[in-house]
């Protein structure tokens, strides 16, 4: 009973932290239909500018925090106006943008091992509390990343709903030919969907560098968690990513049960098969 | 000396991936990014059967090539059901999945050390332990592949691959089965792979999960978008570029592990600048290829009236009482719909009355909610699409679904049923009489292209035609499907009064040799000049059926319909 309570904490917080991921890319992808693997770059290079603000020019973590989701957010709109754009604008099939975004994401990721070598950045001064609840121990950092993600996902979703640019994103994310009829700028939704995708990434990264410390395969296993989500909760809704990860996270934590930590990953994409399996549009809605 | 032999047998280790999985990506148009999960497949098979199990080393290399076939098509599955990015992002979990267990599974994989000590192979008697005895054989394996391979892209089967990536709805329209298709694209892509795979295990004689990462991968399709995505020889020259160049980067004095992780860089910069100035890599996929001369002389006049029906007026296709909702929406409503032999019906009424629906729902695009679908009396058996053409019932399409990035020709060639070179194992098996076949096909596609005028476009790619062009196009395909019944969606619709003129009575000629035709139109002047019966829908169900004149006669009619 202990263990499993243990698990539940474990796979919620987990799942969080994918969930939150997940409605970042969610965002993305759902809006322009582009799949973002460069996503997970940006992400790691957004957890190198925190450490290094943090740990090199010796800034409280708080400015390196927000100056990182800054950072990620620009990140993010110069890979969709210098990549992305110039690409769609061609008309060119989706497989192209694709491929280049995959070509980004190995070119960012391993130009950013040569910068700042391939072992964990870690910040040293950090530090949490552990708390004991009954048998069920929990970290300041899991519940930091159950409380962001609630905050996060809320905040979009309120959003979404009620601003101006959140009608135009739900608009085009519905429906792209008939959002331009009606005269939304489509061109500028997606400058606004990668940066906020990005910057809840840069998010994501700061719970990675105080918990793990930053390194560069963080980003591969952010974008694929955060793809994931996406697929198994249904694309095009924030509910959609953020049911997609709690899922994966508890399903995985459910699997440690009777296997051993280094099945997780595989778990969670067994389960994943059989969502596509099953239902292929995920499990919320799909377009 | 050594090391050049080296970065050559590379070369053709890698030219097998990038030709295999060129399969794949090229020919099939599915995006997968699992290959060098299949390449360490049958290296880990290779492996473990050699040194575990004491097994010799060709019937390991056949364990690996069939597993990882089977592998493949398994992955396939989800593929089946949906596409494009989800694909991806399956194939993708295959593929983490496959390292997790090569470095967890210690008993079996070793683990992340690996498996050392693969035996060398030896062949005639001598032990292929260096560099240089080991190429001639990488590079007779790599040609056999591309041979095999070349055979499987330029028969009716790659023929299909390539129709079920320009439009799969319309592959499946002329019969060609396209789960059967990925399938097996993929269990033959993913066992070229495991050959690579085994190959590697006896030259390096170790095996471990680092060389088969997901950058491997992305390598391997670098090597296909430069090369030039369709294109088999481009595939193998783009290994050869990549794996040359990067070598460079071994004169400068860097770091070993700096080298890896700047080369890895070189091919993502190099994957955006081929995709923003050169999209389709430095050698094109090349489709246009010349007609055979014997082809061109062997094709006489098309025997349209060969094809003759005794009976006409005979009820054929009928649907009865057929419903279909999505969610809410009612778009069939009871439709009740007989077409008879030798007579071309129309289909009028307002846009979205639900005819296109109709259609959908004769030939298995959709499923009735409610009601029966019958072909001379008998409730169809099968009812999935491709299946249906097999029952001599064909359809068009109002928006065209040509297969663009093929000649027109091949518009047509593909669309002849019982080709033998359909099936994969005659393409290798019997290939001369797939061959045979396939020149007397060409021949009688120049034939329903000349029926229709386009006998001069034959070689030309389907995205070169005029509006008018492609609508016959659409006809001369739908013709080569041989089907007793064919329904055209909006065949006429937006053509100059030269070109009607040229298709009316081609319509006419067909329904006069005892084929069925129904027809969607919006014109009710062609109506009347082509039509035998109309059949008026409105709200999802035929509200009037008779003689055109009489249609146009009842004021209540005219009034809905033309306002």
């Amino acid at each position: 009973m202990d263990l499993i309570l243990q698990l539940l904490a474990n796979g919620v917080s987990n799942g969080s932290q994918y969930a939150l991921l997940g409605i970042g890319f969610g965002l993305i992808f759902g809006t322009t239909g582009i799949v973002h693997f460069a996503y997970g770059p940006v992400l790691a290079a957004s957890a190198y500018v925190m450490w290094w603000l943090a740990a090199s020019l010796g800034l409280p973590f708080p400015v390196a925090l927000v100056l990182g989701v800054a950072f990620a957010g620009i990140a993010g709109v110069v890979a969709y106006l210098v990549l992305y754009e110039p690409l769609l604008a061609r008309g060119s099939p989706s497989f192209v943008v694709l491929v280049a975004s995959l070509g980004l994401f190995i070119l960012v990721s391993n130009m950013m091992a040569v910068l700042f070598g391939t072992d964990a950045k870690t910040l040293s001064d950090i530090s949490y509390g552990i708390y004991v609840l009954g048998d069920v121990v929990i970290t300041g950092v899991q519940l930091v990343q159950i409380a962001v993600f609630v905050i996060i996902a809320v905040g979009l979703a309120i959003f979404l709903r009620t601003s101006a640019w959140g009608n135009a994103i739900r608009a085009v994310t519905d429906n792209v030919a008939m959002a331009r009829i009606i005269g939304i700028d489509t061109r500028k939704v997606a400058i606004v969907v990668f940066a906020l995708g990005s910057m809840i990434s840069a998010i994501g990264a700061a719970n990675i560098l105080v918990r793990d410390g930053a390194s560069t395969h963080i980003g591969f296993f952010a974008v694929f968690y955060a793809f994931i989500s996406v697929v198994v909760g249904g694309v095009g809704s924030v509910w959609g990513a953020a049911i997609g990860g709690l899922l994966l996270g508890l399903v995985e934590s459910a699997g440690m049960w009777k296997l051993p930590t280094e099945w997780q990953s595989t778990i969670a994409f067994m389960v994943l098969f059989v969502v596509m399996l099953w239902r292929p549009t995920g499990l919320l809605r799909g377009n | 000396m050594d090391y050049v032999y080296h970065v050559l047998v590379m070369v053709c280790l890698y030219a097998i991936l990038a030709i295999s999985f060129n399969v794949v990506i090229g020919l099939a148009g599915l995006f997968a990014l699992s290959h060098a999960a299949f390449y360490a497949i049958g290296a880990y098979t290779t492996a473990i059967l050699t040194t575990q199990y004491g097994v010799p080393v060709l019937p390991a290399l056949v364990c690996g090539i069939v597993l990882t076939g089977v592998i493949g098509a398994i992955a396939a599955l989800p593929a089946l059901r949906i596409g494009g990015h989800y694909l991806v992002v399956v194939t993708l979990a295959l593929q983490i999945i496959v390292i997790d267990v090569l470095r967890n599974a210690q008993g079996l994989t070793g683990g992340p050390d690996g498996i050392s000590g693969i035996p060398r192979l030896t062949l005639f008697g001598q032990t292929l332990s260096t560099p240089g005895s080991f190429l001639v054989l990488a590079a007779a394996v790599a040609a056999f592949v591309y041979l095999i391979t070349h055979m499987l892209a330029f028969s009716p089967f790659g023929r299909a691959l390539r129709a079920m990536r320009e439009d799969e709805l319309a592959a499946q329209s002329i019969g060609k089965n396209v789960v059967a298709l990925k399938l097996i694209a993929f269990a033959f892509s993913a066992a070229s792979a495991a050959i690579a795979g085994s190959l590697l295990a006896h030259y390096i004689t170790f095996v471990s999960p680092q060389s088969f990462s997901i950058d491997e991968t992305i390598l391997v399709l670098a090597m296909i978008i430069l090369g030039g995505t369709g294109n088999l020889f481009g595939a193998a020259a783009g290994a050869a570029i990549l794996v040359a160049l990067p070598e460079l980067l071994k004169l400068m004095a860097l770091p070993v592990g700096t080298a890896d992780l700047l080369r890895n860089a070189f091919y993502g910069l190099m994957l955006i600048l081929i995709l923003r100035f050169r999209p389709e890599g430095i050698f094109p996929e090349r489709y246009r290829y010349r007609l055979p001369e014997s082809a061109k002389r062997a094709a006489g006049v098309l025997e349209v009236d060969a094809w003759t029906r005794p009976v006409r007026g005979e009820v054929t296709l009928a649907g009865n009482d057929l419903h279909k909702n999505f969610g809410g929406i009612v778009a069939a409503n009871g439709v009740d719909l007989e077409l008879r032999s030798g007579i071309v019906t129309g289909l009028i009424g307002p846009n979205g009355a639900g005819k296109t629906t109709a259609f959908n729902l004769l030939t298995g695009f959709l499923t009735p909610t409610a009601g029966r679908v019958s072909m001379r009396g008998l409730p169809l058996a099968d009812r999935r699409p491709h299946r249906i053409v097999r029952s001599s019932i064909a359809r068009s399409f109002q928006d065209l679904r040509l297969f663009k990035r093929m000649t027109v020709l091949e518009n047509v060639l593909t669309a002849f049923p019982d080709q033998l070179g359909d099936r994969l194992w005659n393409v290798f098996l019997r290939p001369f009489a797939v061959r045979a076949q396939d020149h007397a096909n060409m021949a009688r596609a120049l034939e329903v292209l000349d029926f229709v005028g386009l006998r001069d476009r034959a070689e030309q790619s389907a995205d070169n035609l005029s509006y008018a062009e492609e609508k016959l196009l659409v006809i001369a395909r739908l013709l080569a499907t041989d089907a007793e019944v064919l329904l055209l969606d909006e065949p006429l619709s937006g053509l100059d009064p030269t070109t009607l003129d040229q298709v009316l009575p081609i319509v006419r000629r067909l329904a006069e040799q005892g084929r069925t035709i129904c027809l969607i139109e919006h014109n009710l002047d062609v109506i009347r000049e082509v039509c035998d019966v109309t059949a008026y829908l409105d709200g999802g169900k035929v509200l009037a059926f008779g003689k055109p004149e009489e249609l146009m006669r009842d004021p209540k009619l005219v009034e809905r319909y033309i306002q």
